[in-house]
């Protein structure tokens, strides 16, 4: 067994990477946080809901590095005893070695096993795989967070590769009780999606028209198959729009002066909607007409590019906090069924 | 619920301020017209964020200034948003006018050397890969484009605007060190239209022109800015971010840069002394007043007014990409 770093951050390897599939990558939670002013989205997992559970499925704190794996097919062997559990899209085949397990559910694992996942063929579009004990990879800027765009974070900052090696912190590593998520409290996957959104910063009266924020909530988006963590785009939809043409940045009526934009916001970007993923860009010059609630940004982790469907629910400030609130209670250990 | 939460006059000298829901974690604050590329107002953000810093409000977790804007982004179980609309709008009666303010301010010297051979690269590729009849480019270069568009007589003009004057840095964004500059003197405006569509490929350190704003690219990214020259790497995001305090590279907002002329090979030399870690990189700290701006902006009035004549009749000759 490799024994890495001083006592506090004791880490060992935990799988091998034998198919690492699309592009899986190292994250955590809430990721790099709070360098929006220098720059920096906050990166972390798309779907922060269930890479979440997915932690503590295994009795990690919920915002360990795990795991995020977009679209499926995954094959690793594990080099300790510990567990894992894997939470995410649905119709995923997950097998240990030749036995199916579940998942929202913590699984035992001994060191030789192989661990693969099929494509997932049901709604939704990425897997959290967690090891107990949590990743172990350096911290870029207060973050284990993998950014693609700046390669940093994660390992080496890029995504997984064959034959890499994940480390694990030592402490915890070797776990043996689990919990399961009861099937009550598991978010309902789809492919016709409705998320929640506030209106603004940019909407009617001064940007959109009144009957093109109706638009806005009546249409049935389809997400663009160039959807990824760094943005998602619907398909094009001309507004008629309050103004005739732009500030001085630009000729469309979206551009304005450039400022810094909320995760979650929906860009007006020319005639395309765009809605900014962690790892999108944190400023620039266009209106921002609607925002995902905070507790809905897990959805559009989850949304297939090339094939869902979303309609947007205006939702007010009280509604929010409720919807958080709902997802804080499901986080609860208390609410876990032991294993 | 509408987007806008509010609007308030502030005393005098002020500009105007509109809250607006951007979702449950986050207000946006926009100052001043909207339209207008205003200085005082980017100080004014500037002075608020800091102002923030300084004495936190409970709840506020972070600030990001934009040209005209503040992002500020709030836990809602530790701070309502009529609360926090409440605190900004106290801070706003503290700040002083944008007149009055002297503010903290780094300056930074930087080497730059026009039309360098990876800009050509970027822009012959686009050419072959993207828009081969793209009009931004003349003589395989955006260049002269740039100089035509702003009626300069030829690209050394360009060049002394570009060398003449102390470049603001409004705000850091877009992708992680990327600095966003505005000049502090008025004779020395430029401005060019954006790549349609954009560029595919960008060299790091590449220092480009799109509308009023010069960026230097801190990664190889994607880009639609029109390109000038290169500079040294601005951001040491691989190693550590020991590099925020001690080597220079992330910019601040508020932060000044001054660009000095060398030859492609003088670069390349300091660009390898940078790597190595033996380059010291020149950065004074300092202050800016803004006062002293404005008077020296009023100063220059009729020059600037003259001088801008020329621009735009000058666009009207250029195509636009």
């Amino acid at each position: 067994m490799t024994v890495s770093g001083d006592s506090f951050t004791k880490s060992i390897p935990a799988l091998e990477i034998v198919d690492p599939g699309l592009q899986t990558t190292v994250q955590d939670f809430p990721g790099r946080l709070g360098l929006q002013s220098l720059g920096f989205f906050p990166s972390g997992p798309a779907d922060h809901f269930a890479f979440r559970v997915a932690n503590v499925l295994v009795g990690n704190p919920p915002g360990a590095a795990a795991l995020e794996i977009p679209l499926g097919r995954f094959h690793a062997v594990a080099l300790h005893d510990g567990l894992i559990s894997v939470c995410g899209a649905s119709g995923v085949d997950v097998r240990i070695n030749d036995r199916s397990v579940s998942t929202w559910e913590a699984v035992p694992v001994t060191a030789g096993d192989s661990l693969r996942c099929s494509v997932a063929r049901g709604p939704g579009f990425r897997l959290y795989l967690a090891v107990s004990g949590g990743i172990a990879v350096p911290e870029v800027f207060g973050s284990m967070s993998t950014f693609l765009v700046a390669g940093i974070g994660g390992l080496d900052g890029r995504a997984l590769a064959r034959a890499d090696v994940i480390n694990a912190h030592a402490k915890g590593a070797q776990r043996k009780r689990g919990y399961r998520l009861p099937l009550d409290l598991r978010p309902r996957y789809t492919s016709n999606w409705e998320i929640e959104i506030l209106r603004g910063p940019h909407a009617d009266p001064d940007f959109l028209t009144e009957s093109d924020y109706k638009e806005l909530l009546s249409t049935e988006w389809r997400v663009d198959v160039s959807s990824d963590r760094a943005a998602t785009r619907f398909h094009p939809h001309q507004f008629r729009w309050a103004r005739d043409r732009g500030d001085v940045t630009g000729g469309h009526p979206s551009n304005i002066l450039d400022g810094c934009y909320p995760l979650g916001g929906i860009l007006a970007y020319g005639d395309t909607l765009t809605v900014l993923g962690p790892d999108g860009h944190v400023s620039g010059g266009s209106t921002v007409v609607a925002t995902v609630a905070h507790a809905s940004m897990w959805k559009i982790g989850q949304l297939r590019p090339g094939r869902d469907t979303v309609k947007l629910k205006e939702i007010n400030l009280d509604q929010a906090a409720g919807l958080d609130d709902h997802m804080q209670f499901t986080l609860r250990p208390q609410q876990l069924e032991p294993l | 619920m509408a987007a806008i939460i509010t609007r308030s006059e502030l005393p005098e000298g002020r500009p105007t301020v509109t809250y607006r829901t951007a979702g449950d974690r986050y207000v946006l604050v926009e100052y001043g017209a909207e339209a207008t590329v205003d200085l005082c107002a980017n100080f004014f953000v500037h002075e608020v964020a800091r102002r923030i810093a300084a004495s936190p409000i409970p709840g506020v977790r972070e600030t990001a200034p934009g040209l005209r804007s503040l992002l500020v982004r709030f836990i809602p179980r530790q701070i309502s948003q009529c609360d926090l609309v409440a605190a900004l709008e106290e801070v706003h009666h503290q700040v002083p006018p944008p007149a009055s303010l002297t503010v903290p301010s780094r300056r930074i010297v930087l080497p730059i050397a026009f039309d360098d051979s990876t800009s050509r690269e970027a822009v012959h590729r686009y050419l072959i890969t993207i828009r081969p009849d793209a009009p931004n480019v003349i003589n395989g270069n955006n260049i002269d484009y740039v100089s035509r568009y702003n009626g300069f007589a030829d690209r050394d003009d360009l060049y002394s605007a570009i060398l003449n004057t102390e470049w603001w840095n409004a705000f850091t964004g877009f992708y992680p060190g990327l600095p966003s500059l505005l000049p502090l003197d008025p004779r020395c405006r430029i401005t060019a239209p954006k790549y349609n569509p954009a560029r595919a490929w960008t060299a790091e350190g590449a220092v480009g022109l799109g509308g009023p704003c010069i960026v230097i690219h801190p990664l190889e990214t994607p880009g639609s800015y029109q390109l000038l020259g290169r500079t040294l790497p601005i951001a040491d995001l691989v190693r550590s971010e020991r590099s925020r305090s001690l080597d220079p590279v992330m910019f601040l907002y508020g932060d000044r840069i001054q660009f000095e002329r060398v030859e492609e090979g003088e670069l390349i030399e300091l660009r390898r002394q940078a790597f190595e870690g033996a380059y010291e990189y020149r950065i004074e700290l300092g202050e800016y007043s803004v006062s002293e701006h404005l008077a020296e902006v009023s100063r220059l009035s009729d020059e600037v007014t003259s001088r801008h004549a020329e621009p735009a009749s000058a666009v009207r000759k250029v195509q636009i990409p």
